[in-house]
This record gives C-alpha cells, sequence and structure tokens, in this order.
C-alpha cells in the first residue's frame, strides 16, 4: 500500500469519499491525488545563486454524468475537506444515490522511467557541478559569448487515481530538465539563443556526451544568427528538419484530433475519421509509450492504460485522441490520453508525443528539391485556432534554400498555415525520424502539461512565411 | 476552532524561516476561491469549484537566496519543508545583490481606497451563475443567419483572493481582492468546412460594473459569423488598424523587454535607450497602479514596494525601466518596480469606426496567432486575422496571415490612437494604427 504512506488515504476514505460523490448519482466518479516536489536551481554571471522549490498536495473529485462534469479539489486531504470537494463536484446530478465497489483493486502498469536514483535522493551538491562545467564550457567556446544562463529543474509527482468501477492506479513520475541560453556580441550587435533538454530520467541520463551537445548547439544556434539574412515574405516550399519540426504535428493536426472538440463538433477534423488526408506515405502517431520520453505516462490521469494512438495511418485519419468522456460518446475505447495539469484540473484529451513516421524519401533528395524555400531548423512555440484549423510555428533558426542548397541562415520567422490543406500538401518525408529531447510544455484551456515530439525531413509544398523584406 | 489568519500564519513562517537559520526572510501568505459554470449547448458542461491557499518564501541565509513555496501547511510538514529549503540555500554561492528592499522603499503607500473587493462577492449564487451562463447562450443565438452556429460555450464564474506579506525587516501587507467574469464562444460552420470560432469576454472586479450579458453573447455571435468566408490575401506594405482587444499582444512584446533583468542580461534592445525616443509622439503611456477597481491595482508590488505612477512612454522617449531590486542593484539604478500594472494611454479623440474611414486600403486585425518576439532586437513575426479595409470601410475577412518588423521601427510608424481602451484588460490599449506594415499572405 505504497499509496497510503505516501497520501495518508486509505481504501475506506477513498470509498466513502466516492460515496458522497455519487450521492445524487451520475455514471461516474473518480479521486485524483497528487504530491508533486519541483526544485531548480539557476545560474546566472557565472554562480548558482538562486535556487527555487515548491511542494504541492491535493486531491481533486470528479462526477461525471452524460458528457457533463461536476468537480471540485482540496489542499487537505482530511475526510471532512474530501467529503466537502465529493458533495460540491456531486452536484452536477440530481437522482438517486449510486453505490460504489466493496473492494478496489490497484491496477498493473508498465514502468517506462524506471530511474537508478530517485530525485528525492540526489543531492544539490551533485547537481551544481553540472551548472558550472556548462557555464564554463559555453563561454570556452567562443570569445563573442558574454552572458550564459544555465538552469537545471527536477520534478518528482506522485498520482492515486481510484474511481467508481473499483479501479486504483498509482504512478510516480520524474521529470528533469536542463536549459542553456546564451547571449553573443559581435561588431557592435547582440544575439540570444539557447538549447535545452529534457525527459522522465534520472540524474545519470546527463551524460558528458548529452551536456556537449547541448553546449554545441546552444553557441552554433546563437552565432549563427549575426549571418542571418531578412527571412522572405509569402508562399513557398517550406522544408522542416527531422527532430524538433515535430512542432508541425502538435499544430497542425493533433490538437485537432484531440476528441472533445470533435464530439463538440468545433474541429476542422470532426468528420474526417476514415477520409483520405495526406499521401499514402505519411503515417502520424501520437504515443504515450516511449521510455523516458517527457511526454511518456504509465497510466493517464483517469487510470486508462496508455498505449499508441495511429491519428493518420498511410494517409488515412484513422483515430482520435480520446479521455473517458469522448470514448463514452464514440463507444470506443479510451487512448489514454485523459490527461490533467495538476489535481486543480479536470482531465482533457490531450497529446503525449506526437511524430510522423519515416517515408520513402531522403533528406539530400528533399533539399535538393526546392529551388527557392526554407528549412527551418529549430522553433520555440506555436498554436493553432482548431475551428478553423489555422496554425503557426516560430522558427528561431533556418536557412534559405536556394536552387536546393541550403545557403544563407534566417532566423526570428514565424510561419503560417492552415492543418488540413498542410496535411495535403506534405509531398515528400524522408527515412530519418527523430524524437526531439526538447522540454515541450503544451498549453490547452489554462492547462499544461509535458509533451514530446518527432519528425522526419519533410517537405510542404507551400506555407505562408512570415519575412520581412530588407 | 479559530483559524490563523493570513497574516498570522506569514509572520509564523517568517519566524520559522530566522529559527531554523535564515537572516531574512520575505513571506507571503495566501488563499482564494474561484467558482465557475461551463454551459454549452443547452445544458451545464462542467461546474468547478477551487479552493487553493499556500506559502511562498524568499529566504537570505548568509548572503544566499532561494524562493520557495508550499501548500502542506500540517506544522510538522512545514517545519520540516523550510528547514530544508534553509539548508539547500547554504550549498548555493552567496551573491551580495541579494537583499530584502531597503524599507525606505516601503514607505509613502498612497493613502486610496483602490476599491479591488466587492462586499457584494458572497451575495451570487450557484443559480445566478447558472442563470447568466444560459443567458450568453440565448443571446449568443439571437442573430441573424444564427444557422450557421455549430456550438455556443458559455462561462460564468468570479473569484476571491487574499493575502498577507511579511518581510523581517519591517514590512507588513494585506490584501483581498474580487473577480466577476462571463464569457461566450461561438464556433459557425463555413462553406468550405472551415469552422472558424471568435469569444468575447468581460470581467470586472465589482459585480454591478459587469455588462449585462445579453450584449457579450451577441457580440461573440457576430464576431464569429464575421469569420465567415475568410481567405488569406497577397503579401504587401499596409497601414494596419490593430483593434483594441487586440492590441494588448503587440504593447506587451513592446514592454516584454522594459525591464532591468533584461537589461542586465543584454537581452533588452532598450540598451541605451533610455530617454530617447523609439516611438511616435503618439506612444504616450503610464503604468498607473492606483487605478479604482483597476484589474491591476496595487498598493505594493511583489517586493512591498509602495506603487506610484510611473510615465512609460511620454511622446515616444522611453521614461522608465521596470527596475527591482535585485537588477536594480547590480546596473546601479534605482528601483522603480518589478513590473508593470495598469498602462493608460493618453487616448486620441476618434473611435475605431473613425480611424478605419481614414483608411483607403488597409488591413483591422482583431487577433493574433502565435507568433513571437525577439527582445534582444526587437524582430517580431506573429500570426494574424482580421479584415481588409477599402475606402475607409470594413471590407471582406482576411485569415492566415503574417506580420513581421521590428519594434524600434514598428512604433514610429504609430500615426492614431484611439479614444477607445479595452477596458477588460489591465494593459487598456486603445485601438492603434501603424503605416508601412509588412504583412505575409499569398
Amino acid at each position: 500500500m505504497q499509496y497510503f504512506q505516501r497520501f495518508g488515504v486509505d481504501e475506506t476514505l477513498i470509498r466513502n469519499t466516492l460515496s458522497h460523490a455519487l450521492q445524487h448519482g451520475g455514471d461516474h466518479a473518480d479521486l485524483f491525488v497528487q504530491h508533486r516536489v519541483s526544485n531548480s536551481l539557476v545560474l546566472e554571471d557565472g554562480e548558482v545563486n538562486r535556487a527555487y522549490t515548491s511542494a504541492s498536495i491535493g486531491a481533486g473529485v470528479r462526477v461525471i454524468k452524460g458528457d457533463q462534469q461536476g468537480y471540485a479539489f482540496t489542499e487537505d486531504l482530511s475526510p471532512l475537506s474530501l467529503k466537502r470537494a465529493a458533495e460540491t463536484a456531486a452536484a452536477i446530478a440530481d437522482g438517486p444515490a449510486r453505490a460504489v465497489p466493496q473492494t478496489f483493486h490497484v491496477q498493473q502498469t508498465p514502468s517506462r522511467y524506471p530511474l537508478k536514483m530517485r530525485w528525492e535522493d540526489v543531492r544539490a551538491e551533485q547537481k551544481l557541478p553540472i551548472l558550472r562545467n556548462v557555464n564554463a564550457q559555453t563561454l570556452g567556446m567562443d570569445p563573442r559569448i558574454k552572458k550564459v544562463s544555465v538552469s537545471f529543474a527536477d520534478e518528482t509527482g506522485a498520482v492515486l487515481i481510484a474511481d467508481s468501477t473499483g479501479r486504483i492506479s498509482e504512478d510516480v513520475q520524474p521529470m528533469t530538465r536542463v536549459f542553456l541560453s546564451c547571449v553573443a556580441e559581435q561588431d557592435g550587435k547582440r544575439e540570444t539563443n539557447g538549447w535545452n533538454v529534457a525527459g522522465r530520467t534520472g540524474f545519470d541520463w546527463y551524460t558528458t556526451e548529452r551536456l556537449d551537445k547541448l553546449v554545441k548547439r546552444a553557441v552554433d544556434k546563437t552565432l549563427i544568427l549575426f549571418d542571418a539574412v531578412p527571412p522572405p515574405v509569402g508562399e513557398m516550399p517550406v522544408v522542416l528538419g527531422a527532430g524538433s519540426s515535430g512542432i508541425l504535428l502538435h499544430e497542425a493536426i493533433g490538437h485537432g484530433m484531440e476528441a472533445d472538440f470533435n464530439r463538440k463538433g468545433t474541429s476542422i477534423f470532426s468528420d474526417k475519421l476514415g477520409k483520405k488526408v495526406a499521401q499514402p506515405f505519411v503515417s502520424i502517431v501520437d504515443d504515450g509509450t516511449q521510455e523516458h520520453a517527457r511526454g511518456a505516462i504509465n497510466v493517464d490521469d483517469e487510470g486508462n492504460a496508455v498505449g499508441s494512438t495511429t491519428l493518420v495511418q498511410n494517409g488515412i485519419m484513422n483515430s482520435y485522441l480520446h479521455d473517458a468522456i469522448s470514448a463514452k460518446h464514440y463507444g470506443v475505447k479510451p487512448t489514454g490520453s485523459g490527461r490533467r495539469e495538476s489535481y486543480q484540473h479536470v482531465p482533457q484529451p490531450r497529446m503525449r508525443s506526437t511524430y510522423m513516421l519515416p517515408g520513402p524519401h531522403k533528406k539530400d533528395e528533399i533539399i535538393s528539391s526546392v529551388k527557392e524555400g526554407i528549412y527551418c531548423d529549430s522553433f520555440s512555440n506555436g498554436q493553432v485556432n482548431i475551428g478553423p484549423g489555422d496554425f503557426t510555428f516560430y522558427v528561431t533558426n533556418g536557412w534559405l534554400i536556394e536552387d536546393g542548397k541550403l545557403t544563407k541562415p534566417i532566423k526570428d520567422v514565424n510561419i503560417i498555415g492552415n492543418g488540413p490543406k498542410v496535411l495535403e500538401l506534405i509531398d515528400m518525408v524522408a527515412d530519418d525520424l527523430e524524437i526531439d529531447e526538447g522540454g515541450w510544455t503544451c498549453g490547452k484551456n489554462g492547462q499544461s502539461v509535458p509533451v514530446s515530439q518527432g519528425m522526419p525531413t519533410v517537405r510542404v509544398s507551400s506555407m505562408t512565411v512570415g519575412g520581412r523584406k530588407s | 476552532m479559530a483559524r490563523d489568519s493570513l497574516m498570522d500564519q506569514a509572520r509564523n513562517a517568517a519566524s520559522l524561516a530566522r529559527k531554523k537559520g535564515a537572516n531574512d526572510a520575505a513571506v507571503v501568505s495566501y488563499q482564494s476561491r474561484n467558482v465557475d459554470v461551463t454551459w454549452r449547448d443547452g445544458k451545464i458542461e462542467k461546474i468547478t469549484e477551487a479552493t487553493s491557499r499556500g506559502l511562498g518564501l524568499s529566504l537570505y541565509v548568509d548572503g544566499k537566496y532561494s524562493s520557495v513555496s508550499t501548500n502542506d501547511l500540517r506544522p510538522e510538514a512545514l517545519d520540516r519543508f523550510v528547514e530544508e529549503a534553509v539548508a539547500l540555500t547554504r550549498t548555493l554561492t552567496a551573491d551580495p545583490f541579494r537583499k530584502l528592499p531597503e524599507p525606505s522603499l516601503y514607505a509613502g503607500q498612497a493613502k486610496v481606497d483602490l476599491q479591488l473587493d466587492d462586499p457584494a462577492y458572497d451575495s451570487v449564487t450557484a443559480v445566478d451563475r447558472r442563470k447568466k451562463a444560459e443567458a450568453l447562450e440565448v443571446a449568443a443565438r439571437n442573430v441573424k443567419r444564427s444557422d450557421a452556429i455549430l456550438s455556443v460555450t458559455t462561462r460564468c464564474g468570479d473569484a476571491i483572493g487574499e493575502s498577507a506579506r511579511v518581510h523581517t525587516n519591517g514590512f507588513e501587507g494585506e490584501r483581498k481582492d474580487t473577480s466577476f467574469y462571463v464569457g461566450a464562444t461561438v464556433s459557425v460552420k463555413d462553406a468550405d468546412g472551415r469552422r472558424p470560432q471568435e469569444s468575447q469576454y468581460a470581467s470586472s472586479r465589482f459585480h454591478d460594473a459587469m455588462p449585462p450579458v445579453e450584449e457579450i453573447g451577441l457580440q461573440a455571435s457576430q464576431r464569429a459569423l464575421g469569420r465567415l468566408g475568410a481567405r488569406k490575401m497577397g503579401s504587401g506594405v499596409f497601414t494596419i488598424a490593430v483593434e483594441n482587444r487586440a492590441g494588448g499582444g503587440l504593447v506587451g512584446r513592446l514592454m516584454g523587454p522594459l525591464s532591468a533583468g533584461s537589461l542586465q542580461q543584454k537581452r533588452s534592445f532598450y540598451e541605451d535607450r533610455l530617454n530617447t525616443q523609439i516611438g511616435s509622439k503618439l506612444l504616450h503611456l503610464t503604468d498607473d497602479p492606483l487605478v479604482v477597481r483597476g484589474l491591476s491595482s496595487r498598493l505594493y508590488d511583489g517586493e512591498g514596494i509602495a506603487a506610484k505612477v510611473l510615465p512609460v512612454f511620454d511622446g515616444g522617449v522611453v521614461k522608465t525601466v521596470y527596475v527591482d531590486t535585485y537588477y536594480g542593484r547590480k546596473l546601479g539604478m534605482a528601483p522603480t518596480t518589478g513590473g508593470s500594472s495598469n498602462l493608460v494611454w493618453k487616448l486620441g479623440d476618434k473611435n475605431q469606426d473613425a480611424l478605419l474611414a481614414q483608411l483607403k486600403n488597409g488591413v483591422l486585425i482583431t487577433g493574433f496567432l502565435g507568433g513571437n518576439s525577439n527582445g534582444t532586437t526587437g524582430d517580431f513575426s506573429m500570426g494574424v486575422e482580421g479584415f481588409r479595409v477599402v475606402d475607409g470601410q470594413i471590407a471582406e475577412p482576411v485569415s492566415e496571415m503574417n506580420v513581421s518588423g521590428n519594434h524600434l521601427e514598428l512604433w514610429k510608424q504609430l500615426t492614431a490612437v484611439g479614444n477607445d481602451p479595452y477596458i477588460y484588460s489591465s494593459m487598456g490599449t486603445p485601438t492603434l494604427v501603424f503605416e508601412g506594415v509588412q504583412l505575409a499572405g499569398t
């Protein structure tokens, strides 16, 4: 009974809370208990001179009736407070009470992020040399680097999910991220850039090789900005580099495939299941099973099993991402996509790790096929309007493609497109799939969850590039 | 048993921090409650009630610094948490710039009643919220072309928050505020399968200052229906008008690097630009934390510094940098305040319609979509949607477009400021007109 020790919540309290929740009926009730400790250390101006720690505990009670939900949470796990939260959530229903199971069973879950050492057992003194070495190495790479900041974050989140079907699921979810940012000066000009790596991993993940790569990428991506030319303006072919270009999938299709928007009829993909939406060599998945990925989960935040969901199979729209409510609405099995930011929030269908499977083309072949266009290399953020399907992503580093060659670097340019149109316009997919290790966070209705993304090199035959004429 | 007041909790936590070895501490104790009803297509979609509380502590231990927070307030858990936080702080490098603010900065709080707390807050009932949410939908559907509406989602909610702040060098402060909000989101079906969506929203610190929900619901569906048939237009350089509601997105990017932290870290295009002209004469705004019932009003800031009205841009000239005490010490600059409050523009004399009437061939931007701005260089590139403006009249809707430029050029091209500040945001942005702006489309 690990959960009992961690939260002080036992089976009787769980049963009583769910009983209070179903006092006016309803189809389903669940209790989500979470304890989370996050730490970060920050190096600025050469010294690790600040630390941040946040600890939180709380429990949310939800009652579902059809597609209606009542939700309340408490940060005091006493029987009385849990009862009050349950009574508040119960107000969504207005029928006779429903019984809850007499016994509960703890579900078996996979172990997708085993750690050699728990973050609770890693002392700050062990982390400090990493920040200091990354700083020294970054400054040592090039005299043009003038400012460096490094942050080292780790987190341990323990969750317990119990529901009115008698299931109990537990998970302990680690997370870590190192973020490196630098400022460089050259001929009176200044440029900033950075890089970061993240995963549900432990301290030993920070190998010399991984940290060397982090430093090199951050420095290279900053210094190259001095050579950048103004990005072009208007519609043109856009080549997306392998790795973090998965941001295109996240915005162009991922959100639109979250089933809550579809059951409400407000997504542009609402009536596209089973239809051809892309070339036959385009297959896109959202996968919660990748070991140690930032977007991996052993169980979703509704207690459902997590697998890999094929959104698009050989160009045909295959499946939405479901939470419990949408799965019931569509009469399908949940996809394990019901996620929430914390005990303060209701679950929603969310992405985990979204990527495109490798295709038949070669990276070089793709670049050489473009007469005039751009190549996108790294990104900071993206956004989508689900209904019309318009989406954007912001390119921090890229290249002009002229006559089939990467010629001059470009920077700071937003790309805008329309999800279904862009899917149709993906006309080349390379065989070089790379899952990005970046610390991506996805926001939806005010809730943030960690996600991963990946991509092989891909060509979109036309998108609007928001550049500047010189 | 009476619960300790927030002030008692904050004082006790400050004493605990000292007992555990901190030389100084700044503590905030807070609690909040938020009740929200979401309504969709004829019935309640979701009711939520959120009650939260917690403590935040900034610890100063032998010249070293950390900032920690917890919501586990059980005495033994808090004791252990603070003890571990002090031990963690000791492992860091001492930082001579990290201290509590000089107590002189606490002095001189304005003697005004900001009216942030509606005494009628407790009189709002669950039935009131539900009725308003329902009425929002009815209003949204009560339009011509309502057959194009796919779905209407509305929200009605309110929140109350209280906090107490204690610094071990003498500062104590308390605040309480309430807020009320309603919103409606309408999805419509376009001929080509697109499903444009638009929202309208209102909020206020006082219940009786809220606009009629009918107005908000109607505006949401009019906005959504206005998106029907939106197309990309050709790339080019245009005069753009930015709607007051959308303008905060642009002004926020202008203000972002205007902080001592950005300057000290060499990440600001404002370096060496204090007291210089960076925009046209019309770029004229102040930071006013003392607006009665203001959404970002305060008597003291996040460091306890007494709030004052600050000129930010005066006729296009940069007059103020947001200086907190830490980066102020590093740069040798006097602290102003760490972050913005309510922005108040020097307004023009025309509303949006009158400003558009002067545009021969331009674009009205009603929303931004993603994009970003580089605070070091001022370059920006952001997705936009809105309408073409032809011969002074709003013409066809446009979408899937992008605007780009550099803030150090854009604000020099500001040629008109409206008389219509957006009242549901503390940014308070009026309609803004810029000449010669690069848009990307086909």
